[in-house]
């Protein structure tokens, strides 16, 4: 297949490794013989959103994040018709707000989100940063993951952790952690998520294929030194939940 | 009363820990607990001078307190590193006569820049260093942002702030304030013209977000930039690196200073620009500076030569989550132009416990390892399969790389391969796994 990804403000949105997300999942789509193109989007570049197999952005700080959404907010209803479309989306860190109905910054100053889904983020002047442990209803294999955010999240519906047994969650400690809409999926965890969670590549993949009608190849490619990787996080967060 | 008892308490406290060799902040928590105001009790020396930043901190305050000395000045500054309030508050009392008067001509404080504004709550220093501002151990610190928001509080009205000029975020400490100078370095043969390493958002300006344009680069995003929108740019410098030639280790200072550098990085040029800086508002003669930093060692055993096996080898300290100290590190290794091999070790990130937390790695530009001189990266600790997933991302070819978990391990292979420099790259919490290995210089 030829297949497109759009990267939203890769200089701007940067935070915590998240560009290292479409890295994976470019190779994996490589290594499966797809002809992958990575399309770049600064702020005030045009875009046409048809024919994207999945958009991505990632974390940025507070400030970056509304320098983002005051260029974003003219895709949103793009990126929602995209979305039932079931296109493929990874909203990493603070980049997971922009869905959401709004935001309120520190000041108390309210911003609207693009609302695909019905959230509220409200930034305060306490970071969070923990590690965390969950499981979402994607796959059996806990999901590990760091959270490095100064926001509370509420209203959330479809989480993509559905429950955590560590660190703390959209909103409260060991709760649901992230959303999920069709193939949109969005997370404050770094990682990067689809670096350190293969299985969740996996299902980022097979949701990309499954809009294409096509089977996903049996001989997937194994990245070893992701799947130790993995292991080891799974097998140490676990300790620390004992 | 209490100010009397906090201070004994302090001063006791800090002649046992010395006795069984404990940490300095827990005399200062005594002292506070018993006083909590006892910092604004206290009579300071007409220079109370402090440092942060995000890097440079420990090795700048080294710098001024010995240029200082040398002109003939009293110091007393947190040597061992305790940059909390509890750590500053022994320092102070500790040197404090039974009344509260600090013995000193100067007090000279490294301060974590997280802190600075509870350290600096009951007095404020008279002159203000501020290093730099970017990427640094973000578990802790949430993002360079988040830090500078942390420090504005601390920096009174009355003190005089000396800012790198070339740094665009911690530049923005000037704004609406008159008492500012600035060092910076000029263009060089080190200069590029766009900003380097494996992320970019320290090139969108810090006021208003837009991209920035350059003249030149020092490192990553560090250099002359100009925001063509809200018009935010580095400033004219005050003491300024007119020069640099980091392969002769050549540097001068205002057009006339020439320094010989012991350690060939950039790190170091402007830590000693920061220190040349802060001493020249305090009065004291370019000569004497020069005369200090002169091929100066730095004490704080950042760096460590040693043999092992036919090699000899250098271990740069580099603290883990800050990958600008990382890329500084790797650039010196590329820039000897020597044979060499490299050892990256990973192996504890949290003293207190394993975390999953290496989205840090992604922002070091471990492609600079891509050159000719460096003949073999072996990747070794806890976490060589995050550093390996990271190295299989680079250009690097992949034979040129492998991972030996085991410190000892990878220690015992380089010992018997090869012959070439060796470098290591590692963090203070893994240092010594790696030197218990070797035979260390000096």
């Amino acid at each position: 297949m030829e297949l497109k990804l759009i990267h939203f403000y890769p200089d701007l949105m940067s935070l915590y490794g998240s560009y290292a997300n479409l890295l994976a999942l470019r190779r994996c789509l490589e290594a499966l013989g797809n002809t992958v193109t990575v399309q770049r989007v600064l702020p005030g570049e045009e875009l046409d959103l048809d024919g994207a197999d999945f958009l991505f952005m990632g974390a940025g700080t507070e400030r970056a994040q509304k320098a983002a959404l005051a260029d974003f907010a003219r895709y949103g209803e793009a990126v929602k018709f995209a979305a039932n479309k079931d296109v493929s989306m990874l909203f990493a860190g603070t980049a997971m707000e922009l869905l959401g109905q709004s935001i309120v910054d520190n000041t108390g100053k309210t911003w609207d989100g693009i609302g695909l889904m019905k959230f509220t983020s409200t930034q305060g002047k306490r970071r969070i940063v923990e590690d965390v442990l969950g499981h979402t209803d994607l796959f059996e294999e806990p999901v590990v993951g760091f959270v490095n955010k100064c926001s509370v999240i509420t209203g959330v519906e479809t989480p993509l952790l559905t429950s955590l047994t560590l660190g703390f969650g959209n909103e409260a400690p060991l709760g649901s952690e992230g959303c999920r809409f069709r193939n949109v999926l969005g997370s404050e965890l770094t990682g990067p998520i689809l670096v350190k969670n293969p299985r969740l590549l996996d299902s980022v993949v097979d949701a990309i294929y499954a809009r294409h009608g096509e089977p996903v190849p049996a001989d997937r490619p194994h990245d070893h030194w992701a799947e130790d990787g993995y292991r080891i996080t799974a097998e140490e967060l676990a300790k620390r939940v004992k | 009363m209490r100010k009397f008892l906090a201070i004994l308490v302090c001063k006791l406290g800090r002649f046992v820990g010395k006795l069984i060799g404990k940490g300095s902040s827990m005399p200062g928590k005594a002292a506070l607990k018993i006083c909590p105001d006892i910092l604004s009790r206290v009579q300071l020396p007409p220079h109370v001078i402090a440092v942060t930043g995000s890097n440079g901190k420990t090795s700048t305050v080294e710098m001024i307190a010995a240029i200082l000395r040398a002109d003939g000045r009293t110091v007393v500054y947190n040597e061992e590193g305790s940059n909390q309030i509890e750590g500053v508050t022994t320092l102070i009392l500790t040197h404090a006569t039974m009344t509260g008067r600090v013995k000193a001509d100067v007090l000279l404080i490294e301060s974590d820049e997280r802190y600075a504004a509870k350290s600096f709550k009951f007095f404020h220093p008279t002159e203000f260093v501020i290093t730099n501002l970017y990427r640094d151990q973000l578990t802790r610190n949430g993002h360079p942002e988040w830090v500078y928001d942390a420090i504005l509080p601390a920096l009174h009205p009355d003190t005089k702030l000396l800012l790198n000029a070339d740094d665009p975020l911690s530049s923005c400490f000037a704004q609406g304030r008159k008492a500012v100078k600035w060092f910076g370095l000029d263009k060089c043969a080190i200069s590029t013209d766009a900003p380097t390493g494996a992320y970019h958002d320290g090139s969108y300006c810090p006021i208003c977000h837009a991209p920035m344009e350059y003249d030149y680069v020092h490192y990553n995003h560090i250099g002359a930039y100009r925001c063509t929108r809200c018009g935010h740019r580095k400033m004219e410098t005050d003491y300024t690196a007119t020069s640099l030639d980091l392969e002769q280790g050549v540097l001068t200072l205002d057009g006339e200073a020439t320094i010989q550098l012991a350690f060939r990085s950039i790190y170091n040029v402007y830590n000693i620009l920061a220190a040349y800086a802060l001493c020249r508002e305090c009065g004291v003669s370019s000569d004497v500076i020069c005369k200090v930093v002169n091929h100066y060692i730095l004490k704080n055993g950042r760096m460590q030569t040693f043999t092992l096996g036919r090699r000899h080898g250098t271990l740069l300290t580099s603290k883990h989550e800050n990958s600008i100290a990382y890329d500084t590190n790797l650039r010196y290794i590329t820039s000897t132009k020597q044979d060499c091999a490299v050892l990256v070790i990973v192996d504890a990130v949290s003293r207190k416990y394993f975390t999953s937390e290496t989205s840090w790695l992604w922002d070091i530009d471990f492609d600079l390892l891509n050159c000719d001189y460096v003949k073999k990266v072996v990747l070794s600790g806890q976490y060589c399969n995050d550093l390996a997933e990271r190295f299989s991302y680079t250009a690097l070819p992949a034979d040129r790389w492998s991972v030996q978990p085991d410190i000892a391990a990878a220690a015992a292979e380089l010992a018997e391969d090869g012959d070439e420099e060796l470098y290591v790259v590692t963090c203070f919490s893994d240092r010594d796994k790696l030197l218990c290995h070797v035979q260390k210089e000096g």
